[in-house]
């Protein structure tokens, strides 16, 4: 009865188009980074997600943790989405974990991140490097080719 | 839990944005409503997003003001578009307070925005708020009752170069860069470079009023983490159009203007609550113009010997003012309060570089002081506290204190502003806000030159205004009326012997009925009216309002707007009175995208020729007249990104 209420009430607010005042921070792009990192992480990693972000803020926490359990550190975690400038030594060396990164150029010049979400002439991308999906164990769903390239 | 909650968001995923396009899409289209910095607290609010500014060609940010309720946007006497309350018209007017990104970037010598930055090119602009009532608590320490803050485009979400060029059918042109770039080291910038050849004209008597304006606009944004460096420069050059003569026709004449800042601001702490920042402000103004029927200076007319004896023909002036800010905020928050604490500091400073007039007998006056008022320092505290009492109820509670060092005869002073309001949501669907708010605006250093002679004490004009906002919002429409109640003591007024303070209580109050329509996902109607009613004679417009309709198809977007104001009668029982009609400003425009990155758009405004008119006077103490502020114009625009 409860996730029917959930999702009777995540609908009622995808579809109110229309608000009398914005009393809280308007975290709808958050919300939806949020839910497009959770689509990449669920299809690129076959156990539960335990996920990073390295200088996280309170806004992304609160968001984030609505549907991955948030790591402390990144040696718990198993998905680091690196979004803010972090020093390299900083991030644990596993081989067992996926890096991704909101940064193009961090993308094409570290060959630890197998993906990117960033902006690009006023637009969202994503990019995820076909050596290092394969480098790194995963098989995304076909309908994902179109955000592979080959570098 | 934490799987349960995954997998229903993955679920409805599934149903509703399936696939990693459809979120994609979700996501650019809301970023593009623009609402992350909206604050409800500090006013009534109305936000001109991005995909608002694009669909309807809103090239400049006149452009925007011009359709603004309660207000009337018309040219002044040096050809400049310069916003008015509804119901008066003013030459320079200090109630707009302008923000790029923090920057506050109205003049230090008049507390107008309009010579600088009133035609400022929105191609480097991301989206616009406008807030009606005093929202200074949280904004620095210059006051007004308008507050617009512009939010420059973010290079994060950019990272593109961008041309922009426009052509008008009266042979001015704009052309704009904008360059943007995130770099590996965690550093983004934006580089905006700008430049105008804006031609214009209006007949009068028989004789052109000149009014060519050539601008340069330079603009750098630069972020890393919570540092923000904004560094802005404009260049004005333009003819005086009517400029100071007193026959309203200048033999000729000449305003330049460079306007330079670096505004520095960062956050510090988990939760970003502690934020420092300082400002630099260098402004420079050179004036001259000649009239052989002699120009209204004011400060240099005798008015205790004929006039005659010392009204200038030739007047050459050569400024400058620099402004520095620095200020430091915390907020404090718990679970159902937040305060926020601010120390914020200005100084102002006016310096006289050259100062020459030629009276009608040829006699020259150099280096002529107004008067020695020509610093300022503004210290300001404030405190702000949101207290929500549940979740359908918000109190809000401001208060700041500011203490005015003058130097020369100005008197120093203590002012006290505070606001009092409160935001109730009982439902859904509808919403009220109310404001109590005692704010003042103090004396530039334009009022105090311009003072009449008989009384050079100008003082400060004191603010109570009440203010009620409605809203009522379902599915795909949104309905709000908002009620004002403004009472104004010492208001400062510009009378034919310069600026005084009137000697009794302004009363004014009005509503605004706004109506937005969401047609279909791609497809929107806006319907806009207000009126005013005020207890001294009007003489601009007091009605007025705005339907328009935008929206986009395959490669086309398109808009049309109209925009009235009603026709009004300057003092009807006088025998210079004079009537205006009413203004019915139609707007129509298409863009093509051919791709992504290249399109070509067309647009044109005031195609019924039925333009607002500003009055003037005509003579010493002369007669009233009308004048038209806008043509007709067509524009074609080309855009490319790459």
């Amino acid at each position: 009865m409860k996730i029917l209420s959930c999702v009777l009430i995540f609908l009622s607010f995808s579809y109110a188009q229309s608000y009398t005042f914005l009393l809280n921070k308007y975290d709808k792009e958050l919300e939806l980074e949020s839910k497009i990192i959770g689509k990449i992480a669920s299809s690129s990693l076959s156990k539960d997600i335990v996920l990073f972000i390295p200088k996280i803020t309170e806004a992304e926490r609160n968001i984030y943790s609505k549907i991955f359990t948030i790591g402390l550190t990144c040696e718990e975690s198993n998905f680091i989405f690196v979004k803010k400038n972090f020093p390299e030594e900083n991030l644990c060396k596993n081989a067992n974990k996926l890096y991704f990164t909101n940064n193009y150029k961090k993308l094409l010049s570290n060959n630890r991140f197998f993906g990117a979400f960033f902006w690009s002439k006023s637009r969202p991308n994503i990019v995820f490097i076909k050596s290092r999906l394969v480098k790194n164990n995963i098989s995304l769903p076909n309908s994902y080719k179109q955000f592979v390239e080959d570098l | 839990m934490k799987k349960i909650m995954f997998l229903l968001f993955t679920f409805i995923g599934v149903l509703y944005a399936d696939s990693l396009n459809n979120l994609l899409k979700e996501y650019e289209d809301n970023s593009q409503k623009s609402l992350q910095t909206v604050n409800e607290k500090l006013g009534h609010v109305l936000v001109y997003s991005q995909k608002e500014l694009k669909l309807m060609q809103h090239n400049k940010l006149g452009d925007v003001l011009k359709e603004l309720p309660l207000l009337n946007l018309n040219r002044n006497r040096y050809g400049l578009t310069s916003p008015s309350l509804a119901g008066t018209k003013t030459t320079v007017s200090g109630f707009f307070r302008l923000f790029v990104n923090d920057h506050e970037v109205s003049s230090i010598h008049t507390q107008s925005f309009a010579l600088s930055w009133g035609e400022m090119p929105l191609d480097f602009v991301d989206y616009i708020e406008v807030y009606y009532g005093e929202s200074s608590f949280s904004l620095g320490n210059e006051t007004g009752i308008y507050f617009i803050r512009v939010y420059t485009k973010s290079a994060l979400k950019e990272n593109s170069t961008q041309l922009k060029t426009l052509y008008t059918d009266n042979n001015s042109f704009s052309q704009s860069l904008t360059h943007s770039e995130s770099l590996e080291n965690g550093w983004s910038y934006l580089l905006f470079f700008n430049q105008n050849n804006i031609k214009n004209e209006m007949e009068y008597k028989n004789e052109l009023l000149k009014n060519d304006m050539k601008s340069r606009y330079f603009y750098v944004d630069m972020k890393k983490d919570t540092l923000g460096i904004n560094i802005g420069f404009n260049d004005i050059k333009k003819e005086s159009y009517m400029g100071l003569s007193l026959d309203l026709v200048p033999n000729n004449g000449e305003l330049n203007s460079q306007d330079y800042f670096i505004n520095v601001s960062k956050s510090f702490l988990d939760d970003d609550s502690l934020k420092i920042g300082a400002s630099y402000n260098i402004y420079k103004r050179e004036y001259k113009e000649d009239n052989d029927e002699g120009l209204g200076v004011l400060p240099l007319i005798d008015f205790t010997q004929p006039p005659i004896n010392t009204i200038p023909k030739k007047y050459k002036e050569n400024l400058k003012y620099i402004k520095s800010t620095g200020y430091v905020t915390k907020n404090f928050k718990t679970s159902n309060n937040q305060l926020l604490t601010s120390f914020h500091i200005k100084k102002k400073e006016y310096k006289l570089i050259n100062r020459e007039s030629t009276n009608l007998f040829g006699q020259v006056n150099s280096n002529k002081k107004f008067n020695d008022f020509n610093k300022e320092t503004i210290y300001s505290f404030i405190l702000e506290d949101n207290y929500t009492v549940n979740d359908k109820l918000l109190l809000i509670a401001n208060s700041k204190f500011d203490k005015y060092d003058r130097n020369a005869y100005l008197k120093d002073s203590d002012e006290t502003m505070y606001k009092v309001g409160a935001i109730y949501t009982p439902t859904e669907n509808f919403g009220l806000k109310t404001f109590y708010t005692k704010t003042y605006l103090p004396p530039s250093f334009y009022n105090t030159e311009f003072a009449s002679s008989l009384n050079k004490d100008i003082k400060t004009q004191k603010y109570n205004f009440y203010t009620t906002e409605a809203v009522f919002a379902f599915n795909k429409s949104k309905f709000s009326i908002t009620y004002h109640n403004v009472e104004i003591e010492d208001f400062i007024y510009f009378a034919p012997i310069g600026f005084i303070n009137v000697d009794h209580k302004i009363k004014t109050e009005g509503l605004i009925f706004d109506y937005k329509y969401q047609i279909s996902k791609n497809n929107k109607m806006v319907f806009n009216y207000y009126f005013t009613k005020s207890s001294e004679d009007i003489n601009n417009s007091d009605k007025g309002g705005y339907i328009k309709f935008m929206g986009n198809y395959s490669k086309f977007e398109y808009f049309s707007s109209l925009i009235y104001k009603n026709k009004f009668e300057f003092r009807p029982e006088d025998s210079n009175h004079i009537s205006v009609d009413a203004s019915y400003n139609l707007n129509v425009g298409a863009t093509y995208n051919y791709n992504k990155d290249i399109s070509i758009s067309l647009k044109g405004e005031n195609l019924l020729d039925k333009s607002t008119k500003s009055l003037f006077t005509d003579g010493f103490p002369g007669t009233n007249t009308a004048i038209k502020d806008f043509d007709r114009t067509v524009s074609l625009t080309f855009k490319l990104v790459f």
